[in-house]
């Protein structure tokens, strides 16, 4: 059995997922996480769990297509669906500091 | 610095010259309007689907061949997960357990010795969408979102910032002639992170690691690596102990510095991507890929080299590929490499700068340049004359004979002319000739000097050196 999961891994889980959690709520989700995991622990059990997992259901080479361009969004369009644009461009919130590129 | 033993490791992106992305048809393309180069899948529509191109494998192929790697008969994508605006899906793809290609290597030549930079993996992944950062506020493009990208990890196995540095130009020399990548670090299609330990003695584990992120030129990755050095050997010498963190070059302060991370170590959850299948590498694929490999540069240097082109010369071809290419049309051909190498390089060259062309769009036709060598290497031309000639032969369809007739150039190619012209030029110089029978080797030069200005440079240079070391020995 997992043992119970520390307050900071729940909070840094919840950080990852982007998600606000109250203070109060840390205790249900320890609970609920701890849960998850040992569900987790018994499909490794399995027979064969540790043979090459299989990613897809179908076996054969993976569909390519040719590589010919088609049809592109208008950016009138895509704008549309940004809350905020700057000229052609999509805008958020800064996310590094200053003049750095990435 | 001295006292410590560096260890680097370099990763490169490199954005594969296909027509369209990875998994969209939508236009691989760079320098367009922001957010015209897009569709549902690059901008992570809910319902849409990924489809691989076909030509991201192929390019990928090529890339692991030319890279000497082993090559994944069967692979699959993974998800690498994130919360950050650059990706609208809030994964990228990318193949984190099985890389197309490992196990590689690029040799380099470092004080005259070779080394190999071994390559520990090389995988294919979708590009991000490029955010710039202004003020308070960040601007996304997704034209770059999708683009196909190659990533190339070495094994720590660098010892200094000029090591890295060959590495990556000769990788760039590597993808760039096999078309796999346009390798244009200016635009982004090249970009380079560098992972950089220090430690005391060659027996203790590696030091803490700093990976300086997207340094913007070859040149940086050399002097950001030597700075962090510095900077890692600084604090080891005052006992600081620190932790390993991700840093940036700035070019304007001219070191390195901390910068903040989307996620760190194992908190991306990669799993398998679902939404795409295996893949699956034939032989008979990789032999297909395999013809399409060009005649690589250190090919290319030594094929020059067996033909009579200097090595300095061979070198500087290489860097132009567009005159090495040229010349391959050649190399059936009898001619004179070391004459043709020399115009390629000399006036050719000057020619083409001057005029922003690419010899391909010139009237220099291959029956052309032939005869151009030929003259020169015969003495029907002289440098002179082909400064005189070369505007009309390079933009007009007239061939050389009747150029050299219209130009009215008569060259003396008699040699008893030569003879006659500097048998005088001997009489009229007595100081000269002494000066060469004592061995001055000056006196030479300066006896050739004379004989040109007499025939107002319309004689082969070589033909009248043979004629006057002639008449000087008898």
């Amino acid at each position: 059995m997992k043992n119970k999961l520390t307050k900071e891994e729940v909070l840094h889980v919840a950080h990852l997922a982007r998600i606000k959690i109250d203070e109060g709520e840390i205790e249900k989700y320890q609970i609920e996480l701890e849960k998850l995991l040992n569900d987790v622990d018994k499909i490794k059990e399995v027979e064969g769990y540790d043979e090459e997992k299989m990613i897809a259901p179908w076996t054969k080479n993976t569909i390519t297509r040719e590589d010919k361009s088609g049809e592109m969004l208008n950016p009138k369009e895509v704008l549309k669906n940004a809350p905020r644009h700057s000229g052609n461009y999509i805008e958020v919130p800064i996310v590094i500091s200053d003049g750095e590129e990435a | 610095m001295s006292n410590y033993i560096p260890t680097i490791g370099v990763e490169v992106h490199c954005e594969l010259k296909t027509n369209t992305k990875i998994f969209s048809n939508s236009v691989n393309g760079y320098g367009q309007m922001a957010n015209s180069l897009t569709n549902v899948i690059d901008l992570g529509y809910p319902g849409t689907l990924p489809t691989l191109n076909k030509e991201v494998i192929n390019l990928a192929i090529k890339a692991a061949l030319i890279l000497n790697c082993k090559i994944r008969p069967k692979m699959h994508f993974d998800r690498k997960n994130y919360f950050y605006p650059d990706n609208p899906k809030n994964y990228q793809i990318t193949q984190a357990e099985t890389p197309i290609g490992y196990d590689g290597y690029v040799e380099i030549d470092i004080d005259g010795k070779k080394k190999k930079i071994e390559i520990e993996e090389m995988h294919i992944e979708e590009d991000t969408c490029k955010s710039t950062h202004r003020g308070t506020k960040t601007l996304l493009d997704f034209n770059r979102a999708g683009v196909p990208l190659i990533e190339i990890v070495t094994k720590p196995c660098m010892e200094s910032g000029e090591e890295a540095k060959l590495y990556l130009e000769k990788l760039k020399e590597l993808l760039f002639y096999s078309d796999v990548s346009d390798c244009k670090m200016e635009e982004g299609s090249m970009r380079a992170d560098a992972n950089v330990s220090i430690r005391k003695n060659i027996s203790d584990p590696y030091g803490t690691k700093a990976e300086i992120k997207n340094i913007g030129s070859i040149s940086n990755v050399k002097l950001s690596i030597e700075k962090e050095i510095e900077r890692q050997a600084k604090l080891y010498d005052n006992g600081e102990i620190f932790l390993p963190q991700t840093r940036r070059f700035d070019d304007k302060l001219n070191d390195t510095v901390l910068m903040r991370v989307k996620e760190t170590g194992n908190d991306y959850r990669y799993f398998p991507e679902p939404d795409i299948p295996y893949v699956y590498i034939t032989e008979k694929q990789i032999a297909e890929v395999r013809k399409t490999i060009p005649m690589l540069p250190d090919e290319r240097k030594e094929k020059y080299q067996s033909l009579g082109i200097s090595e300095v010369n061979a070198k500087k071809l290489v860097q132009n590929r567009s005159l090495s290419d040229y010349l391959n049309e050649f190399l059936d051909e009898k001619i004179d490499f070391k004459t043709a190498s020399n115009l390629l390089l000399g006036d050719i060259s000057g020619y083409l700068n001057k005029n922003e062309q690419e010899i391909i769009n010139t009237h220099l036709t291959k029956e052309k340049f032939i005869e151009l060598t030929n003259n020169i290497s015969d003495g029907t031309l002289t440098s002179k004359n082909i400064k005189e000639i070369l505007d009309t032969v390079m933009e007009s369809d007239k061939n050389i004979k009747e150029i050299i007739k219209e130009t009215g150039i008569q060259n003396i190619t008699d040699s008893s002319a030569i003879t006659e012209m500097i048998k005088k030029i001997i009489k009229e110089n007595p100081c000269s000739v002494a000066d060469y029978k004592a061995g001055k080797d000056r006196a030479i030069k300066y006896l050739m000097g004379q004989i040109m200005k007499e025939s107002k440079g319309s004689l082969n240079p070589k033909m009248a050196m043979d004629i006057l070391l002639e008449e000087l020995n008898k």
